[in-house]
């Protein structure tokens, strides 16, 4: 049924006394989201053209695009963005496939197998803080419990958290081990959607296992992962709780990734206006993500 | 065919039960923790140990964390608050009314759920430090509003998109105007996703580090900050985190198990069609 005019005022709408109403829903979330997200981005956009000491030594003055430049050329930046990048492209893929398979298994009816489900949704809702300490003491060389473990099976003697590419593998795996189960859990949904004719239909054509998965799972979950795709690139793109708390960043500069260097430049180096350049980028980088997302998934002429 | 069908349920089951032990086993390992004595956390063997409260104790003596659990319930109760007032509203609106913008106003809230913390936190800092909001709650509530507003706008979409528009037109033949019909027709009609969207906004401001983390000094600083505070300066208090991190954790895995069939949608909020 189409919705009467006046009833669901549409676009130049003449009567403004319908337009009342608009304004009186929407101003409020407006109001605070303009003072506290879009006014602080702007004003940060405006920083990152400014040379910008976090205390006043007088200096402070616009530099144009002088920290844009300093950024192109500080092997540091780089090193913060390709640690980035390799994070979230060896992350994600390891999450997806583990969650889909996961979530293949799940798919059957077995003992216990709801409870089980439950349990897995635990590490997804963990505070990240928390969850970057507790594989700071497992990996402790003396007495952490993996460490133990990992002894036991041959790789003892290692400080985990001391060797640069070990420290950027187990930030990693903090991460896969979080957030696998959220993957698991998209699937899970999607898989559960998918009609079970499909499958036997499949199954009477004699179709393997493999075949099953590549010739019809896959295809009808496509837009599932497309979407938990992007949600967890958004997500590991601004990653900073669990690193800052279980390396800092280090050793070296070995997990130093995007936020963590953004944090310091701006409170260990005080380069308010590099740090407001950093921040810039990310944001256009987080923002594009979005954009694919909110258009693959927002229908508001249906509504 | 049978026989193999139940070999096949039998291995299933059983790497279910080992894909869960793995998985639950850093969440044991700070369970556990709590209630070791600290001699036995420093020692070799990390599965050898003898039961004592000692740490929850301690942990119930420091008013340090004591406050910073009280803080966080403050601005995470605070910030729930608006974001679901402010939020349902904006969301109703953009459900229900086609203005000129729509589609502008709607994506760029959609959107602004995705601005990365620390984005935001370096001007924020500024701006809070200039007016005199530094290590006061209310700049945190307020940091926080800023990602709980859209959040709930989104989560909120669709639960307000599913009420029929029969409804509306009944309400205004009986005489209703738009803002009774919304606060007496639609908020209850849309109780479930109100209280998810309040969780999933209260356990997003109670895990939150970042803002915490820079817009707070000794007065404010919430929880997960006193957390990493028991890694200390010195020696890390690994008994006392522990207790203290099960004690914040407590709240989170209440909600997340007694709402479970929601999460899904909690979690992909606006994300997933249907």
């Amino acid at each position: 049924m189409q919705p009467s005019r006046d009833l669901f005022p549409r676009e130049g709408s003449s009567l403004t006394k319908k337009k009342m109403p608009t304004l009186y829903f929407i101003l409020p979330a407006a109001l605070i989201v303009g003072a506290v997200l879009l006014f602080p981005v702007l004003y940060a956009l405006g920083l990152s053209f400014f040379h910008y000491p976090l205390v006043d030594d007088g200096t402070r003055q616009f530099n144009g695009l002088q920290n844009y430049w300093t950024l192109f050329t500080d092997p540091e930046f780089w090193n913060s963005l390709w640690r980035q990048l390799g994070f979230i492209l060896i992350a994600i893929p390891i999450e997806l496939v583990i969650g889909f398979f996961v979530a293949l298994l799940f798919s059957r009816d077995f003992f216990a197998g709801k409870v089980l489900r439950t349990l897995l949704l635990l590490p997804v809702f963990i505070l990240p803080v928390l969850s970057g300490l507790t594989w700071r003491l497992m990996l402790q060389p003396e007495y952490g419990a993996l460490s133990f473990l990992l002894s036991k099976i041959g790789f003892g003697g290692k400080t985990i958290l001391a060797e640069p590419n070990l420290a950027y593998t187990a930030v990693i795996v903090q991460d896969i081990w979080r957030m696998w189960p959220f993957m698991f859990m998209i699937l899970y949904a999607g898989l559960s959607n998918i009609p079970r004719e499909l499958l036997e239909a499949a199954n009477l054509d004699g179709a393997g296992f493999f075949k099953k998965i590549t010739s019809v799972t896959i295809p009808l979950l496509k837009p599932t992962i497309t979407t938990a795709l992007l949600l967890r690139v958004i997500d590991a793109l601004r990653i900073f709780s669990e690193i800052f708390v279980m390396t800092d960043g280090g050793p070296g500069n070995a997990t130093m990734l995007f936020s963590i260097y953004t944090y310091r430049q701006a409170f260990k180096y005080f380069n308010i206006g590099i740090a407001s350049a950093m921040a810039v980028i990310l944001l256009i980088i987080a923002i594009l993500f979005a954009l694919t997302l909110v258009r693959k998934n927002m229908d508001l002429d249906t509504m | 065919m049978n026989r193999k069908k139940k070999w096949i349920t039998l291995a299933i089951t059983i790497t279910a039960f080992a894909i869960v032990i793995v998985e639950m086993f850093p969440i044991v390992i700070i369970v556990l923790n709590g209630f070791k004595r600290d001699i036995d956390i420093w020692s070799q063997n990390p599965f050898s140990f003898q039961f004592t409260l000692r740490s929850y104790q301690k942990v119930f003596a420091r008013d340090d964390f004591l406050l910073g659990l009280k803080n966080s319930l403050i601005v995470g109760l605070s910030s729930t608050a608006i974001s679901i007032l402010a939020g349902a509203m904006a969301s109703y609106g953009i459900a229900r009314f086609h203005f000129r913008g729509r589609k502008t106003v709607s994506y760029s809230f959609l959107i602004s759920r995705m601005v990365p913390q620390i984005s935001l936190a370096i001007p924020l800092y500024l701006l809070f430090s200039r007016i005199g909001l530094r290590d006061n709650l209310l700049a945190l509530v307020l940091a926080y509003t800023s990602f709980n507003i859209p959040y709930v706008i989104w989560l909120l979409l669709p639960f307000f998109a599913s009420i029929p528009k029969t409804f509306e037109e009944a309400a205004l033949v009986d005489g209703c105007n738009r803002k009774q019909i919304f606060w007496k027709i639609f908020l209850p009609l849309t109780a479930p996703g109100l209280v998810v969207a309040s969780v999933f906004a209260f356990i997003m401001s109670w895990n939150e580090f970042i803002y915490a983390l820079i817009l707070t000094g000794n007065q404010s600083k919430t929880a997960p900050i006193s957390i990493n505070g028991f890694m200390g300066q010195y020696a890390p208090e690994w008994g006392q985190l522990a207790a203290a991190g099960t004690l914040i954790l407590i709240p989170i895995f209440v909600f997340t198990l007694s709402l479970q069939r929601y999460i899904i949608k909690g979690l992909t909020a606006g994300g997933i069609k249907g």
